[in-house]
Order: C-alpha cells, then sequence, then structure tokens
C-alpha cells in the first residue's frame, strides 16, 4: 500500500503538471455544463416533465470526464511510458504491472470525481439542478460507467506498441464516444434512427443508465446495462494484465 | 511473502547464451561466471551484443538458447524477488518528461522494501545540489550520475551498469571510480561495460572481451595483457577485439 500512495502521489503531480487532463477531464465538463446552463437556463426537459434539461444532462458532463480520462489520458500516458522506455526501467524493478496500472487507474478516478464534485454544484447554485433520484443508486452506475470506461482506457495503454498506436485507437474510441454517446450532444435531441445506433456504445448504456437514476425515471433494463459493463470491465483488465508489455 | 534472496558464491552465470535476432546471432555460446564481491567488465565494440548480454541475463530479452542465472535465480521467473537486490542501470536510460530529481529518485525508492537513502547517494555522487531540478534541466554528467544512484537505490546485492561512465567529465569518472571501489569494499557485486581501458584496469577482477558476439577473450586484465603480448590493456583489447589500430 505504501508503494501504491507513494507513486500515486508522484504519478498524480506529473499528470497535473501536464495539464491536458486537468483541461478535458476537469475544465471542460464545467464549460459544457456552463454552456448548457446559459441556453436552456431551469427550463424542464419536455413540457410536464418533473425535471429540467439540465438535470437530465448531468449524466452526460459526468461522462465527459471519464472518456477523456479513459479513452484518452490512461492509455496514452502507458503507452508513452512504454515508448519512452519507462516501463522497461520498471521491469527490472520489483513493482507488478496491476500496481502500475492501478496507480494510473486510480488517478482517472479522481479526475472523474474532482470533475463531478465540481459541476453538481455549479449546477445547483445557478440553475438549481437537484438529483431527484437516488444518489446511491446514480453514484453506482457512475461508478459502474467509469470502471468499464478505464478498463478500456487500460487494456489500450497495456497492449499498444506505442504512443501513436494508442493515440489512434484512443481517437478511434475517444471522438464517436464523446460526440455521439450523449456526453456531449444531448441524446434526446438526436434522430431516432442515430439514437438506436449509438446505443451501441457501451458508454451509452453507462450515460443512460446513469440518467435513469439521477432522475430517478424506472427503466425496465437496468440489468442489461450493467451486465455490458461489468463485461466489459472482466474482460478489458483481464486482457490488460494477462497481455500487458512492457516493451 | 516474497522469496527471499540468499547469498551466492556466483553472482552471475551464464551457460551457452545464444540470442539470434532475424536470423543473425547476436551472441553465441556465451558462458560466464560472476563471483559475488567482484567487478566484471564486458568488454566490445559497438553492436558486439554487450547490451544483449545483459538483457538475455536480466530477461528483458529472452535468449534462443542457453541458461542465465542471476544470485542462483532465473530472472524471468522471479522477477519481483530478484529485483528487490539488483539495481541496474540501462545504456538509453529514459524518464517521465517534467520529472523532477527527487520525484524520480523518491518513485524508484518506494518500489522496495528496504531502500537506500537516495539523498545521501546523490550526496555521494555530486548531485545533491540538484535534487530540486527537472530532470532534463541536468547535464548529460549528472543525469549519467543520477541514472548510476537510482540503479544503487535498491541497495543492491549485484548492480548492472551499462557504459557505466559515457559522458562524464575525467574529474568525475574518478570520482564515480572510488564510489564503486568502496560499495565494492561494502561486498557489492558490479557488472558493467565500458568503453574506456583505464577505467576498465581499475576496476575489474576479470573481464570478458566480446567480438560479434563471442567471447574473443575471458579472464583477469593480466591475463589479457599476457596473451596478447601487449604491454597496454588498450593493445591487447584492440587486437582481441579485432579493430585496426590507427597509428
Amino acid at each position: 500500500m505504501r508503494t501504491f500512495f507513494s507513486l500515486l502521489k508522484t504519478e498524480l503531480k506529473l499528470n497535473i503538471r501536464n495539464m491536458n487532463m486537468v483541461i478535458f477531464a476537469v475544465i471542460m465538463p464545467a464549460v459544457v455544463l456552463v454552456i448548457l446552463g446559459f441556453i436552456y437556463q431551469a427550463k424542464p426537459a419536455f413540457p410536464g416533465a418533473g425535471y429540467t434539461f439540465l438535470e437530465q444532462s448531468m449524466s452526460a458532463v459526468c461522462a465527459i470526464s471519464i472518456c477523456a480520462g479513459g479513452l484518452m489520458g490512461l492509455p496514452l500516458v502507458v503507452a508513452g511510458y512504454r515508448e519512452r522506455k519507462i516501463l522497461k526501467r520498471f521491469r527490472v524493478t520489483p513493482i507488478s504491472p496491476v500496481m502500475l496500472l492501478g496507480v494510473e487507474f486510480a488517478i482517472y478516478v479522481l479526475y472523474a470525481a474532482v470533475s463531478m464534485a465540481l459541476v453538481f454544484p455549479i449546477g445547483a447554485v445557478w440553475w438549481g439542478v437537484r438529483l431527484p433520484g437516488s444518489p446511491a443508486a446514480f453514484l453506482g452506475s457512475w461508478l459502474l460507467t467509469l470502471v468499464s470506461t478505464l478498463s478500456i482506457g487500460m487494456m489500450v495503454g497495456g497492449i499498444a506498441k506505442n504512443e501513436k498506436m494508442a493515440s489512434v485507437i484512443a481517437c478511434l474510441l475517444y471522438f464517436p464516444m464523446l460526440v455521439f454517446s450523449g456526453a456531449t450532444l444531448p441524446f434526446e435531441v438526436m434522430p431516432e434512427t442515430m439514437q438506436k445506433l449509438v446505443a451501441l456504445f457501451p458508454l451509452t448504456q453507462g450515460i443512460q443508465l446513469m440518467k435513469a437514476a439521477s432522475l430517478g425515471i424506472h427503466t425496465e433494463s437496468v440489468w442489461m446495462p450493467a451486465a455490458v459493463m461489468g463485461t466489459v470491465t472482466i474482460l478489458c483488465t483481464g486482457v490488460a494484465v494477462k497481455c500487458f508489455k512492457w516493451e | 511473502m516474497r522469496e527471499t534472496i540468499k547469498r551466492t558464491e556466483e553472482a552471475v552465470r551464464t551457460e551457452n547464451l545464444t540470442k539470434i535476432y532475424q536470423g543473425r546471432t547476436v551472441l553465441k555460446d556465451l558462458n560466464l561466471s560472476v563471483k559475488t564481491g567482484t567487478v566484471f567488465g564486458l568488454l566490445g565494440a559497438n553492436g558486439a551484443g554487450k547490451s544483449t548480454t545483459i538483457e538475455c541475463i536480466l530477461g528483458t530479452k529472452q535468449a534462443d538458447r542457453g541458461t542465465a542465472l542471476v544470485l542462483g535465480h532465473d530472472a524471468k521467473k522471479d522477477r519481483r524477488a530478484l529485483f528487490e537486490k539488483v539495481g541496474v542501470q540501462f545504456q538509453e536510460g529514459d524518464y517521465q518528461p517534467e520529472i523532477r530529481v527527487s520525484e524520480l529518485c523518491g518513485e524508484t525508492a518506494c518500489l522496495y522494501e528496504r531502500p537506500a537513502d537516495w539523498r545521501k547517494l546523490c550526496e555521494r555522487f555530486g548531485i545533491g545540489d540538484k535534487i530540486k531540478n527537472t530532470v532534463k534541466s541536468l547535464s548529460g554528467g549528472e543525469r549519467q550520475r543520477l541514472f548510476i544512484v537510482l540503479a544503487l537505490i535498491p541497495d543492491p546485492q549485484l548492480v548492472f551498469l551499462d557504459e557505466l561512465t559515457t559522458g562524464l567529465d575525467a574529474r568525475t569518472r574518478r570520482t564515480v571510480w572510488k564510489i564503486l571501489e568502496e560499495l565494492k569494499g561494502e561486498g557489492l557485486t558490479i557488472f558493467l561495460t565500458s568503453h574506456f581501458m583505464d577505467e576498465v584496469e581499475v576496476l575489474c577482477d576479470e573481464i570478458c572481451i566480446l567480438k560479434k558476439g563471442e567471447a574473443a577473450f575471458y579472464g583477469t586484465v593480466e591475463q589479457a595483457k599476457a596473451q596478447s603480448g601487449c604491454e597496454r590493456l588498450e593493445d591487447a583489447y584492440l587486437k582481441f577485439a579485432d579493430e585496426e589500430v590507427v597509428a
């Protein structure tokens, strides 16, 4: 544990010094929320709805940070360390791949948590955003979305040959998911055919689950998205650890 | 509980170690035996197979034939237990961008159960006043010394130093030699590669000269001189390594 926290401290400092994730995982979600806030104010999500459009969008806003960390930050850092032979140096020390990946994982959990802790008060103070549903269920679905997305990132980072390869894979995952999963473009404004198509992204499932939990909407298919994300997590984490490449 | 590494008579032993790259034999049937508490020098021209030998011994490269034991262990199988007690300085050491000397040392130290005091090591190697600096701001020589410090942080029984003093000025080289002799006096086994024959003559108990991946000479410095009929080690080396002497 001592090793874990010492590593976490240094790696987190380096990560913050780099600024990329501060911008993409903390500032950007807040900016998106503020823009949505100015556009929609405290308008209801649809005529007669029991919650506002902004409340409906909170899950998607939280997912921006998850998406940035899991599909961009994490894979690029790990693949970059491989390319710079930093992993090779770690290889001739007692550290295990699980510890290394665990530390990087924890960093992006922290970013996502900080981002969430920032956007809710902003929404609450200026546009009266509440959490009409169950906070516990929301937190649970947030965690599931976070863990499953980060596990995809770990897999990409764990096995990509170099930073360029990781970057290409990360872009292929990041941009479509960010734009079309409902994280930036609200799911509700998309045409129906498009909604059906993007429902295939795991992040879309996560956002829908978070949304249902936060708004207190009854959904029949809670287990379906949960099972999808759980399977993704187990599969990707397994591949990341088993097939981890030091060089 | 990790398996403890006991003291052995032989710190490093290889038998018929062979490595083939794309059909080219870069290392052929190398048999080495490094006794505990001695300094062993692996010499040879660039591309003679020095780094490949070290990497096959450490398990960061897979040998195609033969065996290598480090402190009585197979480095690939007992990686985590072994590297508690073995320090390594690779030829191309790299580090995280923006990392400070103190952070790199602290991050390395936290990986070990009983690390040496890295501040004292930095003092000893003359970079004690640089620990707040970023690693990239150090001069080549300072960075080289930092990587020797990193290899000594595990408080190792055995240390591998690839191209130990490349990039150091004459005075610093002498200082490094002196420290290494002191460490040898404390029981440390040193496996080094070098291009400087003065250094080898001062430090090494035994040497092996590699020529195109094969041992062209194996024995003490005195034996090398006697066998080649040369008065200076440099001449003996060139004779064995078959490099033309440019008058």
